[in-house]
């Protein structure tokens, strides 16, 4: 059982980005011309759905999944399940094979031109390790709706507010849950 | 799982050894959200969000998470410097400040002498949180011409506010409304002066029925109870019709209206020429909706409506304002928990006083450019862009011959922009202040380094009426930038205003403050000030207008010889109103929907909110893009009867087939060109400034909503 995970409830986003923004800077100098980031928000829409017009933004990110089909497809295990649940990949040890990023369900593994080596989030392993938040969810989200830490809580959390709201947004977060079905 | 605390500042500075933290106050925006900004070696290594700052909660947008990467940029000014070449030729020789200064402070004087001082025009734009320092600077001149965005920005929210009802009505997310009228606005994104995305996503969370009003499909839309679709610049209508039904089905607040108002009777006659079939066909929204979210509106206790600028930069500006204040009083929602409510501010200087405009001679006052005219925005100091360019350009009423830009990039932002450019290559000296060589810049005389937030000291919003103040602490220097209040400060006492300044403008921050007791030492060791928090305060003092009460009938603009009644006017340009033009520019074109990371012409050389947005967008309905020929990601011009420029399409089904919305505010600063592509793909070009259809009163131009034709680019201009 995965002891953190991150859970955006997609539902509540508003498509501000500054996840996107918090995320390149833990991990770019701030002279750096072009950032490199683990998650990105895109445009879901709009579309006709159920006969209405409707439009979501999606947060594409690692679900850190509890069986990651990426690390069984790793020919050289740069790819790890840690116990606590965080999916690391060693970007020393990846040879840029990119045999990962088509195993991946979720398209959340990129590639650096530069480095020649995939990209994913490695949930701020470096930090969570020390206590702090990921960057993206160390309460810079608008709408409060990227969560970090026990995913059975964190279920918990949601729920109450789509209860609160009205019960709107009955939609599954692109959660971790996923992977448990 | 106890270990975790969210911006965590002890562990922070142990795990990444930062040398120092200071806690500031961001002004990337209009402000608003409290910062924590952490230093290592003397630079910015980190900013987040202070989450003990009672506006944003700790949360942080792209625009301030990005700051030091402005801050650093490599492009930055960093001294002043004096142009050695002809116009946008992009020369340039570096000089001191007193050269700066000096140079300045002696082509004042001079057209002071020679033309009067109203022939010295200053300005900003969003601003700096340097109004109320600009606005003294002129008014010690005798400059009655302060040319800001305030006759088509926030500027009609305050000037109708006070004569409605005292002051600017802010919605109170903080006691949890229970129905929101998202109108014209999407605060997520944009942020806009009082209000921040986190209190009203908080309140939706809650549990808040959300109306949206807007002609593009939004999130919020996408996700409201009822969306009013509503034809570009039919604001006015709907809110009419949307009163219409409180007025017939007796939804309103009938104490209110008996105790409160003044001008029931012939609000309700004005009203009734407004029935819902005829705003129907104004307005393209089903009438059946129109009745649900004016029923849902005013039924649901509390409710707040989240406005902004989107409505004022229309004909119907000053009328669009008041209408939504209308809907806000006749529902009692006014000056209620989690309403609206007449916030007070802290007891300091206001920004008022700070301006000086008692210190503005009387006959000084009557020469404000516009002022005969445009009588509503005279009376509130705000002067029309396009009356200073007739003045450069035509000498007319009077020249002007000295503009000085203080955070503005009007070549840009202002309607019509061939003709703002013709004026600023015209006008016999222009000074500028601001963070790059901007194309409004390339035009000047001097350019002065501006200071960001991060390099100044600064009682924070003080101007705003969310009833807080907050301390903006500065962190570092950069070259040798400095604040506009400094600079003007030092301006002022070369120009022989000594006295009615400071030796430096510490002092001047401490006789902001002075009112409570304390200095700017005492308060750069507070979190915040709040203003009294207390609702209803009209049931005792009435409300602060020229009859104490909520004036549904205007006796300031009746005085000024303007209709009392608010009433809806049609777009200048429109099916409606030009169906010649209409059969050869057969789109609605509206612009100006905001992006994350960009503050209209702001941060596109900044990389990590560049990268969000690499080219200027149009968005077009499906339908209407194959009947022009036009396919996803193409170039395409946009052309109106002023000019065209190039966008990049974008098929969306959320646009109307009848409607395109084009993004403002593109310059290219890559383009290393003196010009920085200005014209390329900057809406202004399209926009009109004729006077005929600016709003009446407060002189704002439309700039939202024209006629348009659009089509693709071809090979030949063709920039892949």
């Amino acid at each position: 059982m995965n002891k953190y995970a991150l859970i955006i409830e997609e539902f509540a986003c508003w498509g501000c980005k500054a996840c996107e923004v918090a995320c390149k800077q833990e991990y770019n100098p701030i002279d750096a011309t072009n950032g490199i980031k683990y998650l990105s928000v895109w445009e879901d829409g709009p579309k006709v759905m159920n006969g209405k017009l409707d439009f979501m933004w999606r947060v594409n990110v690692c679900k850190h999944c509890e069986e990651p089909p990426c690390a069984q497809a790793c020919p050289v295990e740069a790819i790890m399940k840690r116990e606590d649940g965080i999916v690391i990949l060693d970007y020393e040890r990846c040879n840029g094979c990119q045999l990962c990023i088509d195993e991946c369900p979720y398209h959340a593994i990129g590639f650096d031109d530069e480095k020649k080596t995939v990209t994913k989030c490695n949930l701020c392993h470096h930090r969570v390790d020390k206590g702090l938040y990921p960057a993206c969810a160390d309460n810079i989200c608008l709408a409060h709706c990227i969560y970090f830490g026990d995913p059975a809580e964190i279920e918990q959390k949601i729920l109450e507010k789509r209860k609160a709201r009205g019960g709107w947004g009955d939609i599954l977060p692109n959660a971790i849950m996923v992977s448990r079905e | 799982m106890s270990e975790f605390r969210y911006s965590n500042i002890e562990r922070e500075m142990e795990v990444y050894g930062y040398d120092s933290v200071v806690k500031s106050h961001c002004r990337m925006c209009h402000g608003g959200c409290g910062v924590i900004v952490y230093v290592k070696d003397g630079k910015i290594a980190k900013i987040a969000g202070d989450p003990d700052c009672p506006i944003a909660h700790g949360t942080l947008c792209t625009k301030g998470l990005a700051s030091a990467q402005l801050a650093y940029h490599k492009d930055r000014l960093t001294y002043p410097v004096k142009r050695v070449g002809p116009k946008a030729s992009g020369k340039w020789e570096r000089i001191s400040w007193d050269e700066a200064l000096d140079t300045i402070a002696e082509r004042i004087l001079t057209y002071k002498e020679k033309y009067g001082p109203e022939s010295v025009v200053f300005g900003y734009g969003t601003g700096r949180e340097n109004e109320a320092v600009i606005y003294r600077i002129a008014n010690v001149l005798g400059s009655p011409n302060v040319l800001t965005a305030g006759h088509f920005c926030y500027g009609p929210r305050i000037s109708t506010s006070i004569i409605t009802c005292g002051t600017n009505p802010i919605a109170d997310y903080e006691n949890f409304p229970k129905c929101i009228m998202m109108w014209g606005n999407n605060v997520t994104i944009s942020n806009p002066d009082e209000y921040k995305g986190e209190p009203f996503s908080v309140a939706l969370d809650k549990g808040a029925k959300l109306i949206v009003v807007d002609p593009r499909l939004t999130r919020p839309a996408a996700r409201a109870n009822v969306w009013l679709q509503l034809r570009p610049g039919t604001d006015a209508a709907l809110a009419l019709g949307m009163l219409n039904v409180i007025v017939n089905e007796e939804l309103y607040d009938k104490e209110f209206v008996e105790k409160y108002t003044h001008g029931w009777e012939p609000f309700v006659k004005r009203v009734k020429e407004y029935p819902l079939n005829k705003v129907e066909e104004i307005t393209w929204v089903p009438k059946e909706k129109i009745r649900e979210a004016a029923r849902l509106f005013a039924t649901t206790k509390p409710a707040a409506i989240q406005w902004g600028v989107a409505i004022e930069q229309q004909i119907n500006c000053a009328d669009n304002d008041r209408l939504l204040m209308f809907l806000m009083g006749l529902t009692g929602n006014i000056d209620a928990p989690g309403g609206q409510v007449l916030n007070r501010t802290p007891n300091v200087v206001n920004v008022g006083q700070f301006g000086a405009h008692s210190m503005l001679p009387k006959d000084q006052f009557a020469k404000r450019l516009g002022g005969e005219r445009f009588r509503l925005a005279s009376r509130f100091a705000i002067i029309q862009p396009k009356c200073v360019w007739d003045a450069i350009l035509e000498e007319k009423p009077y020249p002007v011959k000295m503009l000085f830009f203080i955070s503005s990039n009007p070549v840009i932002t202002r309607a019509n922009a061939k003709e703002v450019f013709r004026a600023l290559e015209k006008v016999e000296f222009l000074a500028v202040a601001d963070f790059f060589l901007t194309p409004t810049a390339e035009l000047a005389d001097i350019v002065l380094p501006a200071a960001t937030w991060l390099e100044m000291d600064y009682v924070s919003d003080f101007w705003k009426r969310h009833g807080y103040i907050l301390p903006r602490r500065k962190v570092i220097q950069v070259g040798e930038c400095r604040s506009d209040h400094e600079m003007l400060n030092d301006l002022a006492h070369r120009i022989g205003q000594g006295q009615y300044w400071w030796e430096n403008f510490e002092k001047a921050l401490d006789y902001i403050l002075h009112p409570m007791g304390i200095t700017w030492n005492d308060f750069k060791k507070m979190n915040y000030i709040r203003g009294e928090v207390k609702y209803y305060k009209y049931k005792e003092g009435g409300f602060s207008t020229p009859t104490k009460k909520f004036e549904l009938y205007s006796t300031a603009l009746e005085k000024m010889g303007y209709d009392p009644l608010p009433q809806y006017r049609e777009p200048p340009e429109s099916p409606v109103s030009t169906p010649e033009l209409f059969k050869e520019y057969p789109y609605i074109l509206i612009t100006g929907a905001r992006q994350p990371g960009f503050f209209h012409t702001e941060n596109r050389q900044v990389p990590r909110l560049r990268e969000l947005h690499r080219d200027p967008i149009v968005e077009i309905h499906p339908d209407a893009a194959a009947k022009e020929g036009i396919k996803e990601g193409d170039w395409v011009i946009i052309e109106s009867r002023r000019g065209r420029v190039r966008q990049r399409a974008k098929l969306a089904l959320g646009c109307n087939p009848r409607i395109v919305a084009a993004q403002h505010a593109w310059w290219f600063p890559e383009n290393k060109d003196p010009g920085h592509g200005w014209d390329e793909s900057n809406i202004n070009i399209l926009t009109d400034n004729a006077l005929e259809g600016c709003d009446p009163a407060m002189g704002a131009s439309n700039i939202r909503t024209l006629l348009c034709k659009i089509y693709p680019e071809t090979k030949e201009g063709c920039h892949e």
